[in-house]
């Protein structure tokens, strides 16, 4: 339970620094080169070239010295290592699917699901589409269809619960195609594209009684599951005094399996998996986790990080974590709001997004307005964030144009326990900086474009 | 002066200690594990000989290393480190990372392969030929002719026959060759090394023709000390220049870094072709990992960029061969019919020698296995016809070349007293070696059997 006073206005860390690591301070000339060597694309930036990184929440997080302690007692046996039976058991104890499978990361554990449960002309609806998701759904064959509330696509509604599912799409989905071209929803919690957006318990719970009359498994991305349900205790009626770990539980009882990368909440710097309470498809992942990623007792991670994962997967459940964690986010949007800098609402649980289109309403979405305002960011301290908006959402395989995504969006992620209240300020100061000056940044043009997952390693040129 | 002690060139900084179990007890968990010492808990295990793969010890340098890593996502310095090391090593402008070696040859082989495509092999290894086969096209193995002759000591039975690999080339078209694979050491032949002279054959033939040269380069160090030994030109080259000059001969190198690179994960992907290498990104991404990282963390990096380094020191090498020399001529002397000469990484012995009562459909290597583990605790794999067998269309077994059992050894783990034990549980095995028995398997999955299958008993 929550031991911080609730009336307590500070988000103050439950932990202190035990380790340190230094960051580089860059000059102006410095970071314009730079960004320029980098094609306009902050992905393509080095770390030395960046004074604070909120690219991603994802395998930054600082670990603790008992994740540290756990990965001296990495039992490296290529077979039946002790460390995944640490691991099964913190799966089974905190999110209690029945069958764990170790993976890489995050998206060795989609591509091993989409692979078995997915065949061509197949429909997935999800709670908003991510990248990598949506991609491994649509190499096995599948069309990702988006069943999410109209309002997550409207960044300034102040919904509580943006991750919610709109039933009736569902329905009618199952209707137009039937509940066999169906074989499983994908639900996000904590949904990433929308702003770090929650789904509540109540919408899951009717989730599961349409499924469940239709036979549609539910399968829960729960990278972020623990700032979902921190949320829900915030937010949804009957949950306040209710623990952080009794709502995950609920949350994962609700649906029949799950794909996890451990670099967001579990607090590791690398390694995923993917749980399922099914035997058979268990059986099946198994064998096929041996072809991409490596024996179903390691899954291609050393057992060290499985060491560590376990030990942070019972750090993320606990409730003065997630309070600190969210408060820290928090705090930087509540400054950002005060500079009325526009950003999406409510303010979600991994960072801060910035509203592209309202930022720069001189820019057209064919100018990439959210990648032109990382690059200015970036520009003006050396702060790195990462476009989530028209390059992200990539192109129609079918017409060949852009998808057109109503949210363009830059997003400043958090990484876990990393960065102090001091470098928030930071943070909100340079943001502050560009928007004052916002006239005076220009669209970009695409100069290069790769196939799959452009974002990652696309050029650009200023206008 | 001239010692004949193997010197280790280390010291231990940090130990694991090790479980010790009763044969009754060992029985019991042989069982639940159906057979199969793959699923065994490790803690099971006295001394684990499963594989040399991921299983090294670092050095406080690799762990200082891990300590200094940039765990940033996209451009971290950690990935400059991986990068720079690779590229020294490898002399190629393309390097991707991926969390291990079977990822990087997912990706090359994926990309090459495909429906009516022969990729040609000194011996192809089990996760290679499951990534070959799964893509639909064809794996086919050339050693060289030696390596069947167990009694020969011909020193690079690990070299691929380059004048039947020519014809088969002109047989299938070379248009339909995906890509020839050299690996080094041929794990699968017995850990046996490749000559220079041979890899610079395949080299020619590959490129007369137009066909991707890929050196599996996942124990070169190893190598290296054998072409330094036994070819006379080289006599006076340090194991790594060995190394990059073989590098240099190729199209293509894949690293499992668990291998020579003393990490506990890590592969990469190097290329000297840049549209290659464009596709070849693009799988990276979709499943591994952005390409700054490639599914590793910033500290595996480091501590591969490390390794990389180490592996070549010459007295570390030389310690290294000497102690699974210094294993194999032990078990010699007992009259176990020990596959020689004796390779880098692993003592490999012809189980349906040593068991000749249990027929090959009985898997006299899984035979061997089973009693290593109930008589010692000793963990070993079997690299015959349970790892590469295959069924006809009536369902009967098509064996493998050879019935062979490995003991790998990891690097710098265990000491020369823990050989000796493995020397004495030995003799047991071959005082009893008549009642062992053979086995059946009772549950077997599609791909790569070997790692999950069950067995059982015959009386």
């Amino acid at each position: 339970m929550n031991k911080m006073e609730t009336k307590q206005r500070s988000w103050a860390e439950p932990y202190k620094i035990k380790m340190v690591e230094l960051v580089h301070m860059t000059s102006f000339a410095e970071r314009k080169k730079a960004l320029i060597d980098a094609g306009y694309n902050t992905f393509l930036l080095r770390s030395k070239q960046v004074y604070i990184d909120l690219l991603t929440d994802s395998g930054t997080s600082a670990m603790s010295d008992r994740q540290w302690a756990g990965m001296m007692l990495g039992d490296e046996s290529y077979a039946g290592s002790e460390n995944f039976y640490h691991l099964e058991k913190a799966v089974r104890t905190y999110y209690g699917y029945k069958y764990v499978i170790p993976a890489h990361q995050g998206r060795g554990a989609e591509n091993i699901l989409s692979q078995i449960l997915i065949k061509p002309g197949d429909i997935i609806p999800g709670n908003m589409y991510f990248t990598t998701t949506r991609l491994h759904q649509e190499l096995a064959g599948g069309k990702f269809v988006d069943i999410v509330i109209d309002e997550a696509h409207d960044s300034f509604n102040e919904h509580p619960f943006k991750g919610n599912v709109d039933l009736k799409k569902l329905e009618k989905l199952i209707h137009e195609h039937g509940s066999k071209k169906i074989p499983y929803v994908c639900i996000a919690t904590s949904v990433n594209m929308a702003g770090g957006q929650p789904i509540s318990l109540k919408n899951l719970k009717e989730l599961r009684e349409l499924t469940k009359k239709h036979k549609i498994r539910i399968i829960h991305d729960m990278t972020r599951v623990a700032e979902n349900a921190y949320f829900i205790k915030q937010r949804e009626k009957g949950y306040k005094s209710k623990s952080v770990r009794e709502i995950i539980l609920e949350i994962c009882s609700l649906t029949d399996g799950a794909t996890m990368s451990a670099k967001k909440d579990a607090l590791v710097n690398i390694g995923g998996f993917l749980a399922v309470n099914e035997k058979k498809i268990y059986e099946e992942a198994s064998n096929l986790v041996v072809v991409y990623e490596g024996l179903h007792t390691y899954g291609g991670l050393a057992g060290r990080d499985m060491e560590a994962m376990a030990i942070g997967i019972t750090e993320s459940v606990d409730d003065d974590h997630v309070r600190a964690r969210v408060g820290q986010v928090e705090y930087l949007g509540k400054l950002l709001r005060t500079m009325k800098v526009p950003i999406v609402l409510p303010i979600g649980g991994h960072g801060i997004f910035l509203e592209a289109k309202k930022f720069l309403p001189h820019l057209k979405q064919t100018q990439f307005p959210a990648q032109a305002l990382a690059a200015a960011i970036y520009l003006d301290s050396g702060v790195r964030s990462m476009e989530r908006g028209i390059v992200s959402a990539g192109r129609n395989a079918e017409t060949g144009d852009h998808y057109y995504p109503a949210l363009e969006l830059v997003r400043l992620t958090v990484p876990r326990r990393v960065y102090t209240q001091a470098h928030m300020d930071v943070v909100a100061e340079s943001v502050y900086e560009v928007f004052k000056n916002r006239k005076k940044i220009t669209g970009l043009k695409m100069i290069y474009e790769p196939k799959y997952l452009r974002f990652f390693q696309a050029k650009f040129k200023p206008l | 002066m001239q010692f004949k002690t193997i010197f280790e060139p280390f010291r231990i900084k940090s130990v694991e200690p090790i479980p010790l179990s009763t044969k009754p007890e060992r029985e019991e968990y042989l069982r639940q594990a159906h057979f199969n010492p793959f699923l065994l808990k490790s803690d099971q295990v006295l001394i684990d000989f499963l594989t040399d793969s991921g299983t090294s010890a670092m050095s406080s340098h690799q762990w200082a290393a891990m300590m200094q890593a940039d765990e940033s996502y996209a451009g971290a310095r950690s990935w400059t480190n991986f990068e720079n090391a690779v590229r020294d090593l490898t002399s190629m402008p393309h390097i991707l990372p991926t969390h291990q070696g079977r990822a990087a040859e997912r990706i090359l082989y994926g990309h090459l392969g495909g429906d009516e495509k022969y990729f040609f092999s000194n011996t192809h290894f089990d996760t290679t030929r499951a990534n070959i086969e799964f893509s639909g096209a064809k794996a086919i193995d050339l050693p060289v002719q030696e390596a069947k002759n167990f009694s020969s000591d011909y020193p690079f039975k690990g070299n691929i026959d380059v004048e039947k690999l020519s014809k088969w080339i002109n047989d299938v078209g070379a248009e339909n060759v995906a890509a020839v694979i050299l690996t080094v050491t041929n794990n699968s032949g017995g850990g046996q090394p490749v000559s220079m002279a041979n890899a610079i054959a395949t080299s020619k033939l590959c490129k007369s023709h137009n066909i991707v040269f890929v050196l599996d380069a996942c124990r070169i160090a190893e190598n290296s000390f054998f072409v330094q030994k036994n070819e006379v030109e080289y006599k006076n080259h340090s194991y790594f220049s060995i190394a990059q000059e073989m590098c240099t001969l190729a199209d293509a190198c894949i690293m499992s870094a668990k291998k020579d690179a003393l990490v506990n994960m890590g592969g990469f992907l190097a290329l000297r072709n840049k549209a290659l290498a464009d596709a070849c990104t693009q799988l990276l991404i979709i499943t591994e990992g952005y390409t700054t990282y490639g599914g590793l963390s910033g500290r595996d990096m480091e501590a591969v960029a490390v390794g990389l380094k180490e592996v070549f020191d010459a007295d570390y090498l030389k310690y290294r061969i000497q102690s699974t020399t210094y294993l194999g001529n032990a078990l010699k002397k007992l009259g176990v019919p020990v596959l020689f000469p004796i390779g880098g990484h692993a003592v490999y012995i012809e189980s349906d020698k040593l068991y000749p009562h249990i027929p090959i459909n009985e898997y006299p290597g899984q035979a061997l296995v089973c009693s290593l583990y109930r008589a010692g605790g000793i963990r070993s794999v079997e690299v015959g016809s349970v790892m590469f067998g295959k069924y006809d269309e009536r369902g009967v077994l098509i064996p493998a070349e050879m019935e062979l059992v490995r003991l790998a050894i990891p690097r710098r783990v265990y000491t020369q007293s823990h050989i000796d034990y493995v020397v004495e549980v030995f003799e047991q095995i071959v005082s009893t070696r008549k009642e062992a028995k053979g086995f059946r398997i009772t549950h077997e999955p599609k791909f790569l059997r070997h790692f999950t299958a069950h067995f059982e008993e015959l009386s």
